[in-house]
């Protein structure tokens, strides 16, 4: 509060409702307020322009999102699945680095990354292959590579603290199947995870999945004052991405999205689809699904949802905390003929 | 003999400016020797910290549609606008003109929300590095704009709480012409009291506005300068005043010290108006029935103050009356307009600070006129009495608006 006004404690003066005095309405206060009956209001005349106010309308070329077109193709969309060969070599390359990010429209965020990008690249194997993981650390931090899934106590990326200029080569066997991630495991834990090094690792199994439309999902938050309070959530790393520019997807094709939930400082993150229900598959290790339009994930919890749309046009998802999907967390899919 | 005297007195008055640029000279060469070093001498210490880019949130008001957030760039380095919230979500917003703000730069933010009347709600301005600064309103409610019933309102608003307790309190002057010299020595006192009331008071205000301002304009010596050029300003009046009425020996008496108390108390409505109206427009305040009819007991000791010196001082016209009635009750109309429609903090602090000078002078002057016409003097029982009496009174009928 800018105003005080001690002396007079005026806000007293609230108990007494503004309609008992006539003078009130010589102000021209009372056609606001003292006309009103009781309860909420909303205050506007009809007339005035509503289309671009609330997030159900934020659609279209008016969305705060930062970002163009194709920018997150390589996130959204993941390398194609290998059929099962035991004992194939799957190489990657990660580095960490500092990377200014804009993260929601005209906010940067000195994020740490995974190969310059939050979430950093999806990594793909089938089970049995042999997963090579040449992590550098270009970053200002010591950082590592943890990995969910089986693997040796060595290849867990919690004691082998990569310093800045370091590098460490991960080498395991793919497993199990099912839609796995990758973050930093270097102390402070909440910061390295807050600040964006973190990703997606797709494990298929040796009975190759159905051929879908297939997407990837990492939800995230941002905390960029520093206030252990997230300002965004965004989910592939931008907030309102997908808003601006829906995922455009086949009526009637199978649609296979890995999700995964890397929000740190916030308990719980959710994703809910509109006008449709999906299949989810729990960490996607097994055959055991849910039936349902909503899924609550709390952070490293993940799974795979598949689903078909029964019908054309534009369809919602976000979180279901409306919180999250006001700060960000909210897209569209574009059904198409 | 003189010739050279004066040639040698214009020399060294000469040589005195010469001098005093030298200083100044000295310290522009040592600025730029500074300044052009860079951060090398910063260096030696550490690194500076970082810019904290918090916006200052100066003011937010509601139209139908539309919620309008004033910001300002408080800090040295410019600070771009991000995102801005509503309630914790991401709105669209417009400003007119650069996101980028200068030091000291203003802007205003528009943004089109369904709000929701009397609702609380809170606003917030994310800068282009990720840093919020919010800001929580009590309730949302239409602001009101300048139209001619809002101007009417304040206007009338004013009026009730400042001209006509005034008016009412003037009522006790035949009264008091019939008291005996001791009585009115109290009165006087009462006077005394009540502004030694208003002052702190309004240096309070002052105090308390102050410490929002950000802090490159300077607070607390904002204050010291509004008290010190009101003090100063008013002395001169007192003086003027006093050259007009001879009968005095250099003590203000009657309705020259009358004045001098109308306007010392006229400044402080002119303060107390702004608050009325700045908390009014920014949904801080319900000016309830009890509200006014407090402010109205209140304010009726103010006229009180005015009447006793005049008690004292022979015959006044009725115009005359209702002229300082004016003087002193008018101001709280003009400073609920400029409250209510262009209310600024920085206007406030000032405004609170001139009126606790000219009250503090205004005390000084009811003190000297005490100190020469009282029975007893300031020590006497009926002054000290009187004083306290004019605290209490101002005390106790301030708490009908609490």
């Amino acid at each position: 509060m800018s105003k005080s006004f001690s002396r007079r404690k005026l806000l007293a003066g609230a108990a007494i409702p503004v309609a008992a005095v006539p003078l009130a309405r010589l102000a021209g206060v009372g056609e606001s307020n003292a006309g009103a009956a009781p309860g909420s209001h909303i205050a506007h005349d009809h007339d005035h322009d509503h289309a671009r106010m609330g997030h159900a309308a934020m659609i279209g070329r008016e969305v705060p999102a930062p970002g163009g077109p194709n920018d997150l193709d390589a996130l959204l969309e993941p390398p194609p699945a290998l059929p099962h060969q035991p004992g194939r070599v799957r190489e990657y390359r990660l580095v960490a680095e500092d990377q200014e990010i804009e993260v929601a429209q005209g906010v940067t965020y000195p994020a740490w990354t995974y190969n310059g990008t939050i979430p950093g690249p999806v990594l793909r194997a089938t089970e049995d292959d042999i997963l090579r993981v040449h992590f550098t650390n270009h970053g200002s931090h010591p950082h590592t590579i943890h990995f969910h899934g089986i693997h040796p106590a060595n290849m867990d990326g919690v004691f082998e603290v990569v310093p800045p200029g370091g590098s460490f080569t991960y080498e395991f066997e793919a497993a199990p199947y099912g839609m796995q991630l990758y973050h930093c495991h270097a102390t402070p834990l909440k910061k390295h995870i807050e600040k964006g090094l973190y990703g997606a690792l797709i494990i298929d199994p040796p009975k190759p999945r159905a051929p879908a439309r297939e997407l990837v999902m990492v939800m995230n938050g941002y905390d960029t004052d520093g206030d252990g309070k997230n300002n965004f959530y965004t989910v592939n790393g931008l907030a309102f991405y997908y808003a601006k520019y829906p995922i455009r997807v086949k009526r009637g094709e199978l649609v296979r999205i890995y999700l995964v939930n890397m929000t740190e400082l916030d308990l719980i993150n959710s994703l809910h689809l509109h006008g449709n229900f999906f299949r989810y598959y729990p960490t996607g290790s097994s055959n055991r699904y849910e039936y349902t339009d909503t899924v609550m994930l709390c952070q490293g919890q993940r799974g795979i949802i598949e689903l078909e749309f029964p019908n054309p046009g534009r369809f919602m998802f976000h979180a279901h905390q409306s919180e999250f999907a006001e700060l960000g967390w909210m897209g569209f899919f574009e059904v198409e003929e | 003999m003189t010739a050279p005297t004066t040639g040698e007195s214009s020399q060294r008055h000469r040589g005195w400016q010469l001098w005093a640029l030298l200083p100044i000279l000295l310290l522009v060469g040592t600025v730029s020797l500074f300044a052009t070093s860079g951060g090398s001498i910063v260096d030696l210490l550490g690194q500076n910290p970082p810019p904290t880019d918090l916006l200052d949130i100066r003011r937010v008001t509601f139209k139908p549609g539309e919620i309008r957030i004033r910001v300002t760039n408080p800090q040295r380095d410019a600070i771009t606008i991000g995102s801005v919230t509503v309630d914790d979500a991401i709105v669209p917003y417009a400003v007119d003109g650069s996101k980028t703000l200068d030091r000291l730069r203003s802007t205003t933010i528009v943004v089109p929300y369904d709000w929701v009347v009397d609702d609380p709600i809170s606003v917030g301005v994310t800068s282009s590095t990720g840093i919020e600064v919010t800001k929580a309103l009590p309730a949302a409610i239409e602001t009101p704009g300048a139209d001619g019933a809002s101007v009417l309102g304040y206007a009338i608003i004013g009026f009730l709480v400042g001209v006509l307790p005034i008016l009412l309190g003037l009522i006790w002057l035949p009264a008091m012409r019939g008291a005996d010299r001791r009585w009115l020595a109290a009165f006087m006192a009462l006077t005394a009291g009540l502004l030694t009331f208003l002052a702190l008071d309004a240096l309070s205000e002052a105090f308390a506005l102050q410490a929002t301002l950000p802090g490159q304009l300077g607070g607390t010596g904002l204050v010291l300068l509004g008290v010190a050029a009101s003090y100063l300003a008013l002395t001169f009046v007192s003086q003027r005043l006093g050259r007009r009425d001879k009968t005095g020996g250099g003590v203000l008496r009657g309705a020259a010290l009358a004045t001098l108390v109308a306007i010392g108390i006229g400044l402080h409505n002119l303060g107390e108006g702004l608050a009325i109206g700045s908390s009014f427009a920014l949904g801080a305040l319900a000016l309830g029935s009890f509200f006014i009819i407090g402010f109205m007991v209140h304010n009726v000791t103010e006229g009180l103050g005015i009447a006793a010196p005049i008690a004292d001082g022979g015959r006044i016209g009725l115009g005359r009356l209702i002229g300082l009635a004016l003087i002193a009750g008018l101001p709280t109309i003009a400073g609920a307009w400029i409250g209510g429609f262009l209310a600024s903090d920085l206007l406030g602090v000032l405004f609170f600070a001139i009126a606790a000078g000219a009250a503090i002078q205004v005390v000084v002057e009811v003190g000297r006129y005490v100190a020469r016409r009282a029975p007893g003097g300031l020590r006497s029982g009926w002054v000290g009495g009187g004083f306290l009496a004019g605290v209490a009174v101002m005390y106790l009928t301030g708490l009908l608006i609490a």
